[in-house]
């Protein structure tokens, strides 16, 4: 892994505010990703607030930081497994509704309300997870070089 | 000039005016300029002149936008169908120019210049 | 509904899964598992529904819990199945070639890579061919599009990234084209399902005809420079011949093909031929196959680097394939499609062959190549019957797709494009014949090579072999073939 061209110094200004704002910034985001069948928003848009909020927490609390929890493996883990499920609900709701199967499916329930609305809030967490992390790893392989 | 098209068709309809002629220039630049960075600025703009059209088309002056807050009869509505489709384009956008950008650092890694014209003089075969 | 209705969908999907599943493992063995029983798996399902489909004719099968035009359809018929078994037959045979060939061009960490991004062009090559709604269509366009640069650019050469990099921007000028057509044609008609299209046009044509011109015209070009139609052509000689040669195989033989049958599904079922008839484009797409047909032998007669020759013949046949479009009969339509599945087989078995021979005697030139019949006779011999396919000697499958064009074009009363069938076959053996002689024949060229020094042992040319018998069962049994064809077309509107 090679360093990146431009050195920021570990300045504490940088390092309290982060603190205290990226929390912030990620229950926005959560928040996005979780009204998206209601407002809008959904899983682009939150997938992106998230993936910023990883940016600057990369970009913050630099390269001594060598404790990452965002590791290549395991970033590639949550990815492939949130397409895996993304893939497993859209499979299972296309094949019973071509194949005309009278299967359980999830209950549509009222607009306005947050459990509601079938397979869209799943899959708009799935799709924010994806997003974020696809912001993430092209982000670190323009900085870095490498991912 | 009479007839069935005429300049006041063009005027009424300015956003589809004014996205073909955005085509138009996307379109010139993506084939013109040699440099790697001026083709995918116009891969985007000649892309983001098509999600114009398109979203222009579904636009119906008066209505509002699909929000539901008081219950409205169907046709109190912009057609939401073209801006849905057109999220997708937009994924498939950026998508494509990150691919694009990742590649032209690779090239330029590899031979030092980012202008087309010069890498197919440089290299191998 | 029968079972296999669900087939199509459950192809796509299985191809799709796996190749989601692919980086989670971390080794090359467990990669290559999950990819070949994907393919293998979809391989069985393929022929499952085409004949069922044989049997029952023609259906639709939503995707979802909504009707068109609300919802989007698949629209199944024989021709759609036969696309269908096609791809995954030659996709199958490449990938099982790839476990012998693909360690020596890739560096180790990029082999999974290599598996995910297969699975995933051919998936979505499969939807292009069997989605009937036209914005579901573009998206699998773009997913393939970034496939197929991705699988050129796996390999971590500097020509690669150069020729993925043309590939790409042009590859994107063509989606963007398409894409316009699509907003044209919606903002004529409203829908995207195809038949309501096609009613809706049929309606309102005499009105809005200078619209309809517009987006046949997008389409044309769009789709033209994804499929090398002639004066578009020129990413494929780059991006074919420095890809690993699986990938060159998968890419002349497949993605070309499955962007020619979106062409002709709109062509024929969204516009119809009672529109499209009227217009000058299937003239403009007749010219430009038929000067494609021959400039394409041209170029290639005139290259030095074997790969980079068979890149240039595959532009020389899918002019045949625009020729047989614009001829704008039945029969040309049939003859076309006949040859997307005979440059589909003997292509990819030219494309793994001469890949063969360019790792084990590392000789990129066609200059280098004499007496290498004495080295690698059976290689040789797989090229050799690839390229007297693509001449048309009788008992192979070129034969048969020379004579039904030669048929369509008598039966359109056209007999003058006779001439440009007959001249481009001559151009073929031009630049085949002297490889094949060279290699076989001739004293000085064949001392000092000692009797199958470098061959590939036969375990591993067996995916070639399945390829080349592919070639010589539809040359000798192709009438078979062409009923069926036929029998399908009228399904297409």
């Amino acid at each position: 892994m090679n360093k990146p061209a431009v050195e920021a110094e570990r300045s504490e200004i940088l390092t309290e505010v982060g603190k205290l704002i990226i929390p912030f910034i990620q229950v926005f985001a959560i928040y996005v990703i979780l009204n998206g069948h209601l407002s809008p928003g959904g899983g682009f848009a939150g997938g992106t607030i998230l993936g910023a909020s990883m940016i600057l927490h990369r970009l913050i609390f630099g390269w001594d930081n060598l404790i990452s929890r965002l590791t290549y493996d395991r970033v590639m883990k949550w990815m492939c497994a949130s397409l895996l499920i993304y893939g497993a609900l859209k499979g299972y709701s296309f094949l019973t509704g071509g194949m005309h199967l009278e299967v359980w499916d999830v209950p549509l329930g009222t607009p306005g309300k947050l459990l509601s609305g079938g397979f869209i809030l799943p899959l708009n967490i799935a799709v924010g997870i994806i997003v974020s992390i696809t912001v993430y790893v092209f982000f670190k392989l323009f900085y870095e070089g490498t991912i | 000039m009479k007839g069935p098209y005429d300049m006041g068709h063009l005027i009424a309809n300015y956003y589809e005016t004014g996205a073909i002629i955005l085509f138009g220039v996307g379109f010139v630049t993506l084939l013109a300029h040699g440099n790697l960075i001026k083709k995918i600025i116009g891969m985007n703009i000649m892309d983001t002149a098509v999600f114009l059209f398109f979203i222009a088309k579904g636009y119906i002056s008066g209505n509002e936008a699909p929000i539901i807050r008081s219950a409205k009869p169907a046709s109190g509505y912009v057609n939401p169908v073209p801006t849905a489709l057109m999220l997708t384009g937009i994924v498939i956008a950026v998508s494509i120019t990150a691919f694009a950008l990742s590649l032209t650092i690779r090239v330029y890694e590899k031979y030092g210049t980012v202008d087309l014209n010069e890498i197919i003089k440089m290299g191998g075969e | 509904m029968a079972v296999y209705n669900s087939y199509p969908l459950v192809i796509i999907l299985v191809l799709f899964i796996s190749a989601f599943a692919i980086p989670i493992f971390k080794s090359i063995k467990a990669a290559r598992t999950i990819g070949i029983s994907a393919a293998g798996i979809s391989f069985v399902l393929s022929i499952l529904t085409l004949m069922g489909v044989k049997e029952n004719g023609a259906y639709y099968f939503r995707v979802g819990h909504y009707d068109a035009p609300w919802g989007i359809e698949f629209h199944i018929g024989i021709i759609e199945g036969l696309m269908g078994v096609l791809f995954m037959t030659v996709s199958l045979a490449v990938l099982w070639f790839s476990i012998y060939s693909i360690d020596h061009d890739l560096s180790k960490k990029k082999v999974p890579l290599f598996y995910t991004l297969v699975n995933l062009l051919v998936g979505s090559l499969l939807g292009i061919v069997f989605s009937d709604d036209l914005f579901n269509c573009f998206v699998f366009i773009e997913i393939s599009s970034i496939a197929s640069c991705g699988i050129v650019v796996v390999k971590d050469k500097k020509e690669n990234i150069k020729a993925a990099l043309k590939y790409l921007i042009l590859s994107s000028l063509g989606s963007g084209l398409v894409l316009m057509g699509i907003a044209l044609v919606y903002s004529l008609t409203g829908h995207l399902n195809m038949p309501h299209i096609h009613e809706a046009l049929v309606s309102i044509y005499p009105e809005h005809s200078r619209n309809m011109l517009i987006a046949i015209g997008l389409f044309t070009v769009g789709l033209g420079v994804k499929s090398a139609m002639f004066p578009l052509h020129t990413w494929l000689p780059d991006a074919h011949t420095f890809a690993p040669a699986s990938s060159s195989a998968l890419l002349s033989a497949l993605v070309l093909k499955a962007y020619v049958i979106l062409y002709i599904k709109i062509i024929h079922r969204v516009f119809g031929m009672s529109i499209v008839g009227e217009l000058p484009v299937l003239n403009i797409v007749l010219l430009l196959g038929a000067v494609g047909m021959i400039a394409g032998s041209v170029l290639a007669i005139l290259q030095k680097n074997l790969k980079r020759m068979v890149a240039y013949s595959s532009v020389a046949q899918m002019g045949y394939v625009f020729f047989g479009i614009g001829l704008g009969t039945t029969m040309g339509l049939a003859a076309a499609i006949f040859q997307i599945f005979n440059h589909a087989f003997t292509k990819s078995a030219l494309f793994l062959s001469a890949g063969s021979i360019l790792e084990k005697t590392g000789k990129k030139n066609i200059s280098d190549l004499k007496g290498v019949g004495k080295e690698m006779p059976f290689t040789m011999a797989i090229f050799a019957i690839g390229g007297m396919s693509l001449v048309g000697i009788p008992l192979l499958s070129g034969f048969n797709s020379k004579w039904n064009f030669a048929v369509a074009v008598i039966e359109a009363h056209r007999v003058e494009l006779l001439a440009v069938v007959l001249i481009s076959s001559l151009l073929n053996a031009l630049y085949y014949f002297p490889i094949i002689i060279n290699g076989y024949f001739g004293e000085e060229s064949l001392e000092g090579k000692v009797y199958r020094n470098t061959e590939r042992p036969i375990k591993e040319l067996l995916p070639v072999i399945v390829l080349v018998l592919g070639v010589i069962y539809f040359g000798v049994s192709g009438g078979g073939l062409l009923s069926l064809i036929e029998a399908g077309i009228p399904a297409l509107n």
